[in-house]
């Protein structure tokens, strides 16, 4: 059996040692799965898991490779997709019980992606019930109730990639794959200690995912290092001709090497002023730390201020109308009672009556702001800012009166596509992860994945792990 | 069908339907009493009614109207409890949409939309075909840009 250092190990250094044969994709499934039966069912990490899959696939994995056929460096690796992902014949919840016997039958683009990886599928996330798209109000709005930290677990995981970020944080998974409309991607990595890429609005294919907001859906993966997501975000990302709203093939797909970073000019950062307006007490030092880490590493570190705007009342009246178009018939059939969540319950049936006019307006106000922030990254490469002001709230909190406080960096790089990668930086006084946005220009993700690189080359807080019995 | 002068169109009727339902939330006053008549339940939504006294009596009364045309459509839906969790939640958008109505945009400000690669798609599918380039039909198989069959 395969210890668990061997399962903390980033991908980066696991498929080198799947490449060397040093550890068979066999054996790291098996023991991945093990240690998801055993504890996944205390964390909710799960949906379900697909042990017949995963064997499968890493049974495939390991002939190839012996017969020395690499495929690259997510070949044998096993992974967790939120369940929000198509895959044939596998029941697809979406986290929500009118949809737990939905099963497709088709592959989501990213699975058939990760498959010609070589990657090996070894179950679904949890999630967030329709990941937060009629809102929600308790951490256990989710149909496998609410997904435990591995840090402490009487705290939450953060949504809606709840189960995606608590899998990577307790070593159940090589890395997993979740999505962002507005904080799903950097909560859960901030919250559980881990690397989670937030990439350019389409430059990974929606096809197969469960729609929220149209407009703003992202697909990114969450990991145990900066590195490890860019070469997954190399495998997930390209245009896709069924997906109509992907860049164009040149814009959209991505090429990674770490050799690309050493002739690659320094990165202008500037630290953001104003992307929280309060910092919670607990994580002040840690953040502090990393403020100071940040300006030693990109000498010339300048702040900057976000613009002044009506922008996330704009990424909300965005994502509610078009949640509301999303899941017409949920609402109008009457079905969304069935959520687990009371604002779930409810909500869908406000924002079908937002008006026209004002959806409109919130995407001419959102064309604005894409200007205001393309002026602003004319002169910084990466802006820097706290993932979240805060380590993991409670898992009983009701989130809308515990955590009511603004966020302006969710609502314009979610408004406006950009890409942002959270890394951890430190540890609460109650030792819970703090993690660290980089946030760059839409299309520039190669800067966000150099800058958190970079810091994470120079802190080991990415190394370190929970005990969990 | 033609209409006759004082005919109401479908989007009228509707519109008059639901006003006429909202007919005490349509005056601001009303509405702001029905907010202090009905306020919260206990262990509900943080908002009070004092905070909706920040709302403009416009706004207010736009809450109003949403919270009842919700009720006009799904008469049997809700609890009490939920009753007063969608007049909050209709308070919260409203303020989200009063700070975005605030925002001064003009006329010549386009909306950002994300259709560039429907519209390269449709120039694609628009062109000519190229006959000189299209690949030759296996035996059997009809060419790529042969018309399609007759049934």
């Amino acid at each position: 059996m395969l210890s668990a250092d061997i399962l903390y190990l980033p991908v980066s250094e696991l498929s080198k040692r799947i490449q060397s044969r040093a550890v068979s994709p066999v054996d790291l499934t098996r023991a991945y799965l093990d240690r998801s039966e055993k504890l996944g069912p205390k964390l909710n990490a799960y949906a379900r898991l697909t042990p017949e899959i995963a064997l499968e696939q890493a049974q495939a994995a390991e002939k190839e490779i012996a017969r020395g056929h690499y495929r690259g460096p997510l070949h044998g690796i096993p992974y967790a997709a939120k369940d929000l992902l198509a895959v044939k014949g596998v029941p697809t919840t979406w986290g929500a019980k009118p949809y737990e016997n939905q099963v497709f039958d088709y592959d989501a683009t990213v699975i058939e992606n990760l498959r010609r990886a070589g990657a090996v599928l070894l179950g679904k996330a949890a999630m967030i019930e329709l990941a937060g798209g009629m809102n929600y109000r308790f951490a256990s709005a989710s149909q496998g109730g609410a997904t435990k930290n591995p840090w402490n677990t009487s705290c939450w995981s953060c949504g809606s990639s709840s189960g995606s970020g608590a899998i990577v944080a307790a070593g159940l998974a090589g890395f997993a794959i979740g999505t962002e409309t507005w904080g799903s991607i950097i909560c859960p990595a901030a919250y559980c200690g881990i690397s989670g890429l937030r990439p350019t609005f389409g430059r990974v294919s929606r096809y197969g995912a469960m729609a929220l907001s149209y407009s703003m859906d992202k697909i990114g993966p969450l990991a145990r290092s900066a590195e490890d997501c860019a070469h997954i975000f190399a495998v997930i990302a390209g245009h896709d001709i069924k997906d109509q709203s992907t860049l164009p093939l040149d814009r959209a797909a991505f090429t990674y090497s770490p050799a690309f970073e050493l002739s690659a000019k320094p990165l202008r950062a500037a630290w953001l002023e104003n992307a929280w307006p309060k910092i919670d007490p607990h994580a002040e030092k840690p953040l502090a730390a990393a403020a100071r880490s940040v300006r030693r590493l990109f000498p010339g570190t300048a702040s900057a201020k976000l613009p002044d705007g009506p922008f996330e009342a704009a990424g909300g009246v965005i994502i509610s109308v078009e949640g509301a178009a999303a899941f017409r018939d949920l609402i109008r059939s009457g079905r969304v009672a069935e959520l687990a969540d009371p604002l779930g319950q409810i909500t869908g049936y406000v924002n079908e009556q937002i008006p026209g006019a004002d959806y409109t307006r919130a995407l001419q106000v959102r064309a604005i702001l894409q200007r205001q922030m393309a002026e602003l990254f004319d002169s910084f490469d990466v802006l820097v800012a706290a993932s979240q002001p805060l380590g993991a709230n409670a898992i009983d909190s009701n989130l809308e009166t515990d955590l009511d406080f603004p966020d302006p960096l969710g609502g314009i790089g979610n408004l406006c596509g950009l890409p942002a990668l959270s890394v951890p930086c430190g540890f609460t006084d109650q030792n819970l992860p703090v993690g660290l946005q980089f946030v760059g220009r839409a299309g520039d993700d190669l800067s966000v994945i150099r800058a958190a690189r970079t810091f994470e080359q120079h802190t080991d807080w990415h190394r370190r792990h929970p005990k969990l019995a | 069908m033609k209409q006759g002068k004082d005919a109401l169109t479908r989007r009228e009727f509707a519109t008059r339907a639901a006003l006429g339902a909202v007919g005490v939330a349509s005056d601001p006053a009303a509405a702001w009493s029905a907010f202090r008549r009905d306020g919260w339940p206990a262990g509900g939504p943080r908002q009070t009614p004092e905070e909706a006294r920040k709302l403009s009596p416009q706004g207010l009364a736009e809450v109003e109207n949403r919270y009842q045309a919700i009720l006009a459509q799904y008469p049997d839906r809700f609890s009490d409890a939920q009753k007063a969790d969608l007049r909050h939640v209709c308070l919260v958008t409203q303020q989200s949409l009063d700070r975005l109505r605030a925002y001064a945009v003009s006329n010549a400000d386009q909306p950002a939309l994300y259709l560039k690669p429907l519209v390269e798609r449709e120039k694609k599918s628009n062109a000519p075909p190229n006959l000189k380039s299209a690949a030759p039909a296996p035996p059997g198989k009809p060419a790529a840009n042969a018309p399609p069959e007759k049934p």
